[in-house]
């Protein structure tokens, strides 16, 4: 049983597939499916392209009703639930607060720039009607950025599987998901990254199913008088998370690891500990001190 | 992985959510090489008075290695036995009367089919018994089902033959056999990722005993003395066509779906028969659906079927409402519960057949009207 | 054969092809063209017993002694 590996790049990262099969053909043919969906959902909910349908409605904002599909509903749905489980935490219209922030030039922006831009934060504003969906308020923005590499990862997986594909993984830049084990039935090992080494990894965790996500503050950050600022933003004050180096948890769905990772950062450690206990989850979090608490069974040394 | 055991408060929420979309976010169980179900389920049933309950209906169904598929399941149920029934015109119009007591008999019924798959094309084979005092049943059947198309077509062609005898209390010498081949040619199309057709054609020859040993016919003339009785009087042969089209239709915005199946029946005895069944069914939440319907039913009489016996006695003669020509009308609702380890469907019913409700209204006048009312309750565990 | 994939090809005409990934909403059970078995076994006793008509979605079923 051989082990394909293909590197791709999409989502502004490196990606791979791994997929165990004997024939290479069909291992090809497998993984290129799955790149290929990654790269439709890409193009259908990048705000980077024009012609998306999130920049289509971010266009519209303040204006008429949208027209979407199937798909785009559930998401929105999904973001919804999101929304109410982490008390407003998880706000899909908290894009906009990047225009106050840039993470090329070490600076806080003072509130007078994240004033107007809080505004614009609302997720209650955002108008469903049967397959129709609009954006309250002009200016507002929704931003799937959240959520979306995670569905990407969902669906990848789903393809693989519905290929016949018995032991592969997907992997978008950290966030991956499994189908099946490895073929004699140990798991996959995935190692952690460690949030202040580059190139190196924390722990190396078992994974037989499901999906693995990591939220971290060394992604886009900038450290400004020995503080450091990372690129998850409260929706309520427009600054930066704290509490978390990063996060990691594993849950049956990419999307759900990724909610949960996200809305720990965005917790703080003491409720964020809470929130990751609450879900009953196996996760990993080191604390802004560095401290580890590790929550899996099974972690080895970093392979 | 505890959480996926019964996964509630924020991440139930969160994988209900989750579920919703086409993604693969339960994980495939390893090793599993068995998937299926088992269960039960019980009907009540009350007609003008008669009130009858089945004893669990026990059913299982199993898919191994993803390349066999087997389906079984076994009855033993407590029937009203049959009542010997009479036509007579003797207030003048024809009625029913029922003219012995009724007696209370055992069925017991089981049927399996196991099917293999060979890459697109999967073949399977059942069988099915049924068996009462006065009834027996055999029957057999061999399916073929190909795929095209990534699974978009799918053609089925099946085969069936079916040997009865049939016995009666009131005649204890009566052993009368039927055979009835029975023929199956299927499509079914998906149209888009919402919705699909099916049709399918099935024919069915018979030959043998059809009488049914519990009907007869009274009728009196003004002039002539003495009534005339007969019995159950039918061809010794059926030939059979049904034309079943099913469609479901998937709402995504309104988390419901459309189902709408017709099948119209015609056979060699004269009669002509159209269902048309409507469906809704709601998805409230992640774990409830309602699912409202409304049956509509309409037959015309057989050639031979009539209330009173014509004048000069004719070869053939029932007056068995079931050949009669009338209409029906069926409204019922489901609710199903679907948790993490079980599955609780329960659906009730009203039957309304009359002469009236016959398409185009002009039904048999001696039909007797229906009014019937049914629940089932049916819980079925996956694993 | 080569008849049977012309029908084939003929009814896929008129309709989208779905690709294996996107059969995510015709796999819901609302979306199932027989009824559930729970179901099925109890409304067999149901319509059959009161009407001709009969048929048209299996073959292989034993007949009831329905009097």
């Amino acid at each position: 049983m051989a082990l394909h590996r293909y590197r791709f790049r999409a989502m502004a990262a490196e990606n791979e597939v791994h997929v165990h099969e004997p024939s290479a053909d069909r291992a090809a043919a497998w993984a290129s499916r799955a790149m290929a969906e990654v790269a439709r959902i890409e193009a259908k909910y990048s705000r980077y392209r024009p012609d998306s349908v999130v920049s289509r409605i971010n266009a519209a904002a303040g204006g008429a009703f949208v027209e979407v599909d199937a798909e785009t509903l559930e998401l929105l749905r999904y973001a919804g639930a999101c929304h109410a489980q982490s008390g407003g935490l998880f706000d899909a219209t908290s894009g906009v607060l990047r225009r106050a922030w840039h993470f090329d030039s070490p600076r806080v922006p003072a509130r007078e720039e994240l004033e107007p831009l809080l505004a614009l934060v609302d997720w209650h504003a955002v108008e469903i009607e049967g397959s129709r969906v609009r954006l309250g308020k002009p200016g507002m923005e929704l931003d799937f950025g959240g959520f979306g590499k995670e569905y990407a990862v969902d669906r990848a997986a789903r393809v693989l599987a519905e290929s016949g594909a018995r032991s592969a993984l997907v992997n978008l830049a950290g966030d991956l998901a499994v189908v099946g084990a490895q073929p004699d039935g140990s798991p996959w090992r995935v190692g952690v990254r460690h949030p202040r080494k580059a190139g190196m990894a924390l722990a190396s965790i078992p994974v037989s199913s499901g999906a693995v996500a990591t939220s971290g503050d060394y992604e886009r950050f900038v450290e400004v008088d020995g503080v450091r600022h990372c690129h998850i933003l409260d929706p309520r004050t427009g600054l930066s998370a704290r509490g978390f180096q990063s996060v990691t948890v594993h849950a049956p769905s990419c999307l759900v690891a990724g909610s949960a990772t996200t809305v720990a950062m965005l917790k703080g450690r003491e409720e964020g500990l809470e929130w990751l206990g609450a879900l009953g989850l196996p996760y990993l979090a080191v604390l802004g001190d560095g401290a580890i608490v590790n929550r899996f069974e099974g972690t080895g040394n970093p392979a | 992985m505890a959480a996926t055991e019964k996964p509630d408060g924020a991440l139930g929420a969160l994988m209900r959510a989750a579920l919703a979309l086409p993604i693969l976010a339960l994980a495939p169980r390893a090793g599993a090489a068995v998937v299926g179900e088992v269960g039960a389920s019980v009907l009540g049933y009350k007609e003008r008075g008669l009130m009858k309950a089945t004893e669990p209906i026990l059913f299982g169904h199993a898919v191994i290695d993803d390349v066999w598929e087997v389906e079984a399941s076994a009855v033993g149920d407590i029937l009203t036995g049959a009542s010997p029934q009479l036509v007579t015109n003797v207030n003048g119009q024809p009625m029913q009367v029922l003219t012995g007591a009724s007696v209370y008999e055992r069925r017991h019924a089981g049927d399996a089919k196991v099917g293999r798959r060979f890459g697109e094309l999967t073949l399977s084979a059942s069988a099915a018994v049924s068996n009462e005092h006065d009834y027996h049943s055999k029957a057999g059947g061999l399916e073929a089902r190909r795929d095209f198309n990534d699974k978009n077509t799918t053609l089925t062609l099946g085969y069936g033959r079916a040997n009865d005898h049939v016995g009666s209390s009131i005649d204890p010498n009566l052993d009368a056999p039927r055979t009835t081949d029975q023929y199956l040619a299927g499509v079914t199309q998906v149209l888009s990722p919402v919705a699909l057709v099916q049709s399918s054609l099935a024919y069915a020859n018979g030959r043998g005993w059809y009488n049914d040993p519990y009907k007869f016919t009274l009728t009196f003339y003004p002039d002539q003395p003495l009534p005339s009785l007969l019995p159950d009087l039918r061809p010794d042969h059926r030939r059979s066509w049904a034309w079943l089209t099913r469609y479901r239709r998937h709402f995504a915005a309104q988390r419901g779906t459309l189902q709408a199946d017709y099948r119209y029946f015609q056979d060699d005895w004269g009669v002509r028969a159209h269902t048309l069944e409507v469906a809704w069914d709601q998805q409230l939440d992640e774990r409830w659906s309602l699912r409202p319907a409304l049956r509509y039913y309409t037959q015309s009489a057989a050639d031979f079927y009539s209330p009173v016996i014509p004048r000069p006695a004719p070869r053939f003669q029932s007056s068995d409402q079931r050949l009669a020509a009338f209409g029906g009308l069926s409204p019922s609702l489901r609710a199903t519960l679907r948790l993490d380890s079980v599955i609780v469907e329960g659906a009730v019913g009203y039957v309304h057949d009359a002469s009236s409700l016959r398409l185009g209204g002009s039904g048999t006048s001696a039909f007797e009207t229906l009014r019937a009312v049914y629940g089932i309750l049916s819980v079925t565990y996956p694993f | 054969m080569r008849t049977l994939v012309l029908v084939a090809a003929l009814l896929a005409a008129g309709c989208t092809h779905v690709a294996p990934y996107e059969r995510g909403y015709l796999a819901r059970p609302a979306m199932a063209l027989e009824e559930s078995q729970g179901m099925a076994h109890a409304m067999e006793k149901i319509y059959p017993s009161k009407e001709a008509a009969s048929g048209g979605a299996a073959v292989g079923g034993g007949g009831c002694g329905c009097n």
